[in-house]
């Protein structure tokens, strides 16, 4: 490590020489980086906000329960107090048949009119409920589905678990997707840093023989490869970083800002720092493969 | 300086190389290894350079067990040795100067006054101060194997061991090599050269050993390249 801090200074030249000497390669393995880990970023991001939302949805803590067509008064009273029973109810709202009907042509506006041609109210009359914890909302909904005068209770489950089933499949094919990515990386970096050190094999050979340290040898194109890896997936998160910044503007100025999105900051950092280390990781190990066999002697 | 005893080295399991070495060289003392092609000659400097580990036997160099040397401690182990080759292996991108300060920077040396002051002191060592900032392709081959020879000494090694190092020189030059190899032993360096010049150990009358076949088949302390056969 003293020997490393001692001679930073000579390391660093000899990588930038080395990279200049060699730069069509270089920058070519730097592009490949930059696609590869724009594209794991952009994966990345995709999973994080579906994991996001579907939180954000179970985090919701209202639920809505039907009442079944017919009932009495009692029976409509009688389910309103069972349900004051629960625990953690924080808030309990009834809506009658006539209400949600009201509702319902609020809604549709200019298209209410398409209303007229329905005979009679098909719409139910039902309780909204809100909870202090979505726990406590998952088991009463579980309880109450099996009163008799329930007809369904709904808290946007489905939605959560067809948020769950894609941002699971996509994780799957993503993490196919980062290996097959993180290989291909391995695979430029290494093949570049193959031909420097090739190109240096002489001075290699004569630095074993006059007693420089592995260490010594190896540090400068292990610079190179974390440089490349560096450099490749820094362009890639600042590239991530401009668009998802555009994305929430645009998602803004489309009035979708209901959608939970996550917050630029910190997430694009964590993202970046996230893209920037396993670039300088690949890059080592890319350099580390190269040099090994002319490591010997 | 150098204690070997009962050192065998093999490439294969069915090519042995060296078989029972037994040898002892005390400082200062100059020796030749002579012996036909494919004798194992080379074996036998590349096991004192720890190229080559024995299986069997046991290699002691500068008080150093070679052949139980961890592979961290090698390149300190290294650095005592200065080692010349046939092919003098200088970096043709790099002026003599450069060449030769490589050697101290890739060990550690950093201060630009010590550098040049010790690439000096070989550089005129070897009286080719006036080709400093030339490369190697504008020197004739015994320049070359000079600038070689400094380089192998910047780190003032103790053992200076040569494979064919006139092997690439005429008759005249390669007279010019041993006589600056002899002088460097005469300001204490202990030498180990392997060569085929026949009129050149026969004329120097140091320490020659004889290896044919991965044996030594002769030891004679002042002798000439045929006095075994
Ligand atoms: N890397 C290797 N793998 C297998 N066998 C080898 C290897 N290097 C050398 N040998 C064999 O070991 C024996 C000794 O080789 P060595 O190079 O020591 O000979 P030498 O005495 O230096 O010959 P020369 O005078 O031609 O340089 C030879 O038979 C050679 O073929
Ligand atoms: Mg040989």
């Amino acid at each position: 490590m003293t020997c490393m801090l001692n001679s930073f200074g000579y390391f660093l030249r000899e990588t930038a020489h080395s990279l200049i000497h060699n730069k069509f390669m270089a920058i070519a393995s730097v592009l490949t980086v930059t696609l590869s880990m724009f594209i794991l970023g952009v994966f990345l991001a995709v999973v994080l906000n579906m994991n996001h939302m579907a939180g954000y949805l179970e985090s919701q803590v209202e639920m809505s329960v039907y009442l079944k067509d017919g009932l009495t008064t009692e029976q409509v009273m009688g389910v309103g107090q069972r349900l004051k029973a629960l625990p953690d109810l924080s808030d309990l709202s009834f809506t009658n048949k006539d209400q949600a009907m009201e509702e319902f042509r609020e809604r549709l506006g200019d298209q209410a009119a398409i209303l007229d041609a329905v005979n009679g109210n098909p719409l139910p009359s039902s309780y909204r409920l809100s909870f202090s914890r979505p726990d406590s909302l998952k088991e009463a909904a579980a309880q109450v589905s099996q009163y008799a005068e329930v007809e369904s209770v709904q808290y946007g489950q489905d939605i959560i678990e067809q948020l769950y089933k894609v941002s699971q499949a996509i994780r799957v094919s993503g993490i196919i997707l980062i290996v097959f990515l993180a290989g291909a990386e391995l695979f430029i970096i290494s093949n570049t840093i193959r031909l420097t050190v090739f190109a240096r094999r002489r001075e290699i050979q004569i630095m074993k023989y006059v007693g420089a340290t592995n260490g010594f040898i190896r540090w400068p194109f292990l610079f190179e490869g974390m440089i490349i890896g560096l450099v490749g997936s820094g362009i890639a998160s600042a590239v991530l970083w401009e668009l998802y910044k555009v994305m929430l503007n645009e998602a803004a100025a489309a009035g979708l800002l209901f959608i939970p999105f996550i917050g630029i900051y910190p997430f694009m950092l964590h993202v970046t720092l996230l893209l920037l280390g396993a670039g300088i990781l690949i890059g080592m190990l890319g350099s580390a493969i190269s040099i090994r066999k002319y490591m010997k002697v | 300086m150098i204690t070997l005893e009962h050192v065998y080295i093999e490439y294969t399991k069915t090519k042995i190389a060296l078989r029972d070495i037994n040898i002892h060289v005390d400082k200062g003392e100059f020796v030749f290894i002579v012996g036909p092609s494919g004798a194992g000659k080379s074996t036998f400097i590349k096991m004192l350079t720890h190229e080559l580990v024995p299986y069997k036997g046991s290699v002691i160099v500068n008080g150093v067990e070679v052949n139980k040397l961890k592979k961290s401690k090698v390149p300190y182990y290294r650095r005592k040795l200065g080692i010349v080759f046939q092919d003098f292996r200088l970096l043709q991108e790099k002026t003599v100067f450069e060449n030769i300060a490589f050697v101290l920077r890739v060990t550690g040396v950093r201060g630009k006054k010590e550098i040049r002051e010790k690439v000096n002191r070989v550089l005129d060592l070897v009286n080719l101060r006036n080709k400093a900032n030339a490369y190697p392709a504008q020197l004739s081959g015994g320049e070359q194997q000079r600038v070689a020879i400094a380089r192998a000494l910047v780190n003032r090694p103790t053992l200076l061991i040569a494979d064919e190092p006139t092997g690439n020189l005429d008759p005249a030059t390669s007279e010019e090599i041993m006589d600056l190899f002899n002088n460097i032993n005469h300001m204490g360096t202990t030498i180990i050269m392997v060569t085929h010049n026949k009129d050149l150990v026969n004329a120097m009358h140091k320490r020659v050993v004889s290896i044919e076949d991965g044996h030594i088949v002769s030891d004679v302390k002042k002798g000439g390249y045929d006095l075994h056969a």
